[in-house]
């Protein structure tokens, strides 16, 4: 069944207005990190990794978490229109299946503008002449990204199933964005127990090193505790409150 | 004020008043974590180095705060499809601007707002500087009008977009533009209409490596940029609200 309601979001996102955030969004810290670079180039001497710090600095610390809000409250909106909730509620589909079938969505729209955000910045760095490819350990920062994307996207789409507001998830998501950030600069233990601060540290923005070399395990169990924990919500909610239509 | 009055019954149950109050919260917060181990230099210059900050902060914050408050205003008439049976009953042009009124009164709330926030950090941590009150107005004036342009192009959006996504989208790239806009030459960024919530901001900015002082450096204000931004923040709205009274719905 899972497969069927995965298909019935795929389709959704014909031609949806989505694609323009996924690919669009993305273009802005590209543009303006690489000219910010150009400008600085005297101080900002690590290359590929100085090109990154400039392309992720603010793409991480504010915007990636909202941009996946967007998507969140996006795949929501139609069942909040009209009586669609009614609609789907009496679906012969188990309600996991209804919520994994919008993360999986989520999770694909996400890895893609990701790996387009870091296509972009391989193009970025040829264009300001730098010489072979980026080092692999950049593009293993962008999936560290997008893994924690995955405790982030669930509780997006768990707030945006509650909240029938579009726009109300965005503007936590963003709040929530800074909040990590000044976790992060506050206590580095502290960061794991808060989700939109995983984002940052697993994009390792504005660092030449490696900040989580000796972290990792704690990172990802912290992900995957979040997205365990939020999808589980998700799922008690849809199967015992009753939907507003 | 009948139709401003409708305009709040409207509003009864959304608690809009909390958009700008969380964000409020966020700034307070991201304003404590600078103000750990202030020196007496540090003090001495408390309000001036706030309103150096607060604009940069704006850029990123006001955009999406903006949008979302425009979006959960304009979004029943989009989504209750009441546009037809509404015009009968209200003139297009008054139902623009009563709307609008009410969008733009959580922005000078939030404004107030931050002037609270700057006072109340003099208070606990005992700022030695004079509260600088032209400083201040100018602050608002600056903060309130760049808000309003912002403003109305997030309500024309959210008004004429069924789907809300298009005025978020807008918003949260105008976060994007805005912020980065900071770090052009200011020639550049004055084609930035987000960007203009850093374009009067009261203070350049020296750091003394040696002592690891920041050294403020006062700066003019640009009163012909601020006029002429304002003509066109009036402009803006006349042409908007013609788009909305002139378009089928």
């Amino acid at each position: 069944m899972l497969h069927l309601t995965i298909n019935a979001e795929n389709r959704k996102l014909k031609g949806s207005v989505i694609w323009i955030a996924c690919f669009l969004i993305p273009v802005i810290p590209a543009v303006m990190g690489t000219f910010n670079y150009w400008m600085n180039q005297a101080i900002l001497t690590g290359e590929w990794y100085s090109l990154w710090s400039q392309l992720t600095l603010f793409y991480a610390l504010f915007f990636y978490a909202p941009l996946v809000a967007l998507y969140c409250s996006y795949l929501w909106r139609l069942e909040h229109l009209e009586h669609n909730w009614n609609v789907l509620m009496t679906l012969p589909v188990p309600v996991r299946d209804i919520f994994f079938g919008k993360l999986y969505v989520i999770v694909k729209v996400t890895l893609i503008t990701q790996l387009w955000l870091f296509l972009l910045f391989c193009l970025c760095g040829k264009l300001v002449g730098f010489q072979g490819f980026p080092p692999v350990t950049i593009l293993a920062w962008t999936l560290r990204g997008t893994a924690a994307a995955l405790a982030i996207g669930a509780f997006q789409l768990l707030l945006s199933m509650c909240i029938r507001s579009f726009a109300i998830p965005i503007g936590l998501a963003l709040i929530g964005s800074i909040i990590g950030f000044l976790l992060s600069n506050f206590s580095k233990s502290l960061s794991y127990a808060f989700p939109y601060a995983l984002m940052l540290l697993g994009m390792n923005s504005n660092s030449y090193e490696d900040r989580m070399t000796d972290q990792l395990i704690p990172f990802l169990v912290s992900t995957l505790t979040f997205f365990l924990l939020f999808c589980g919500i998700g799922i008690l909610i849809l199967k015992k409150r009753d939907v507003k239509a | 004020m009948k139709a401003l009055f409708v305009e709040y019954r409207k509003q009864r149950h959304l608690s809009v008043w909390l958009i700008p109050l969380v964000f409020l919260a966020v700034l307070f917060l991201w304003g404590m974590a600078g103000q750990r181990n202030l020196s007496d230099y540090d003090l001495a210059q408390g309000y001036s180095y706030l309103l150096y900050q607060l604009p940069l902060l704006n850029c990123i914050l006001m955009p999406t705060m903006l949008s979302v408050i425009a979006s959960r205003i304009c979004d029943m008439e989009v989504k209750g499809q009441t546009w037809k049976l509404l015009f009968t009953l209200q003139n297009k042009g008054s139902f623009y601007d009563w709307k609008f009124l009410t969008e733009f009164l959580y922005l000078l709330l939030f404004c107030l707002g931050q002037l609270g926030v700057l006072l109340l950090y003099g208070i606990l941590y005992g700022y030695t500087e004079p509260l600088p009150a032209m400083l201040f107005l100018r602050h608002l004036a600056a903060t309130l009008t760049a808000g309003y342009a912002v403003l109305t192009l997030q309500h024309i959006l959210s008004l004429l977009s069924t789907n809300q996504i298009i005025p978020l989208l807008v918003g949260l790239a105008g976060s994007f533009l805005g912020l980065f806009s900071e770090f052009f030459p200011s020639a550049l960024a004055r084609f930035v209409l987000w960007g203009y919530f850093g374009a009067f901001v009261p203070y350049g900015i020296h750091w003394n490596k040696e002592t690891e002082e920041v050294l403020l450096i006062p700066r003019e204000f640009p009163t012909g940029l601020f006029a002429g931004f304002c003509v066109f923040t009036i402009l803006f709205y006349l042409l908007c609200r013609h788009i909305f009274i002139r378009k089928e719905l």
